[in-house]
């Protein structure tokens, strides 16, 4: 039994759906989904330990958003330690943060968007030839279509319509960096 | 994006709303509760829309920076099109 948690073709894809779990917030990715899937001939009660143990490692990579050399040094010292990781099982890890670590970031960033986002954005561009309220001919008009909201909800869908750059309104912008 | 609804753009669709202006600010995310060490730059813009006469709306929203460059490309691509007009 040791010998299949010790192996590491499935590691991946468990370290895959942990992240669409804790990350990416795929709900539905239970304990007994990936068990079964990538684990079947390992009980549960074996399986639950190994799980939040690689959970654990994850979170802290993820928590640290460590750099190679912190990754270097912190899996070297999960092998270890006792009860850790075997040297197959880190390289596993380690090749997983290095691909999926900016996608990871981006998750956690959104996660954490508690105002609304950008979820989407059309336009056309139209030539007006002529406006009741102006004596403008051949004008053209941008109109741009978004779409703002909060996960889940959208709160404003704005059209929203300006000249080219010669007429559009004026543009100011305040820059503030956190210490 | 979701298409539930109807399109708002097709060609016979009237357009009300004027930008009247446009504020942004960059900042930058020191920390998560799931991320402790972060430095991530993210942009935030506030668009004052609103009829000439009517009551102007501000709508806000912040980007992390590929919805950003996203949203810069596609200005650009406009202004490319309006130059050849």
């Amino acid at each position: 039994m040791a010998g299949e948690l010790e192996s590491c073709k499935s590691l991946s894809g468990l370290l895959n759906g942990l992240a669409q779990e804790a990350f990416h917030g795929h709900p539905g990715i239970t304990e007994e989904l990936l068990r079964s899937q990538l684990y079947p001939e390992v009980p549960p009660e074996e399986f639950r330990p190994f799980l939040a143990k690689m959970k654990g490692i994850l979170k802290s990579i993820a928590s640290a958003d460590m750099d190679f050399n912190q990754l270097e040094a912190f899996l070297t010292a999960q092998t270890k330690k006792q009860g850790g990781i075997t040297s197959d099982q880190a390289a596993v890890i380690s090749k997983f943060w290095k691909s999926h670590k900016t996608k990871i970031r981006e998750s956690l960033m959104n996660q954490s968007r508690w105002d609304s986002g950008l979820r989407g954005l059309s336009w056309r561009v139209d030539s007006k030839s002529q406006s009741r309220h102006s004596a403008q001919i051949h004008t053209p008009v941008a109109i741009m279509e978004l779409e703002i909201g909060k996960s889940g909800q959208i709160v404003a869908v704005l059209a929203l319509w300006f000249y080219s750059c010669g007429q559009m309104g004026c543009l100011r912008g305040s820059q503030e960096t956190k210490p | 994006m979701e298409g539930s609804s109807e399109p708002l753009l097709d060609a016979k669709a009237e357009v009300t709303n004027q930008l009247l202006d446009f504020q942004w600010k960059l900042g930058m995310a020191v920390s998560l509760d799931s991320c402790r060490s972060l430095k991530y730059p993210k942009v935030a813009v506030t668009l004052k829309v609103g009829e000439r006469s009517s009551q102007v709306q501000n709508k806000s929203f912040e980007m992390t920076i590929p919805p950003f460059q996203n949203f810069y490309r596609q200005f650009k691509e406009i202004a490319a099109i309006i130059e050849t007009l």
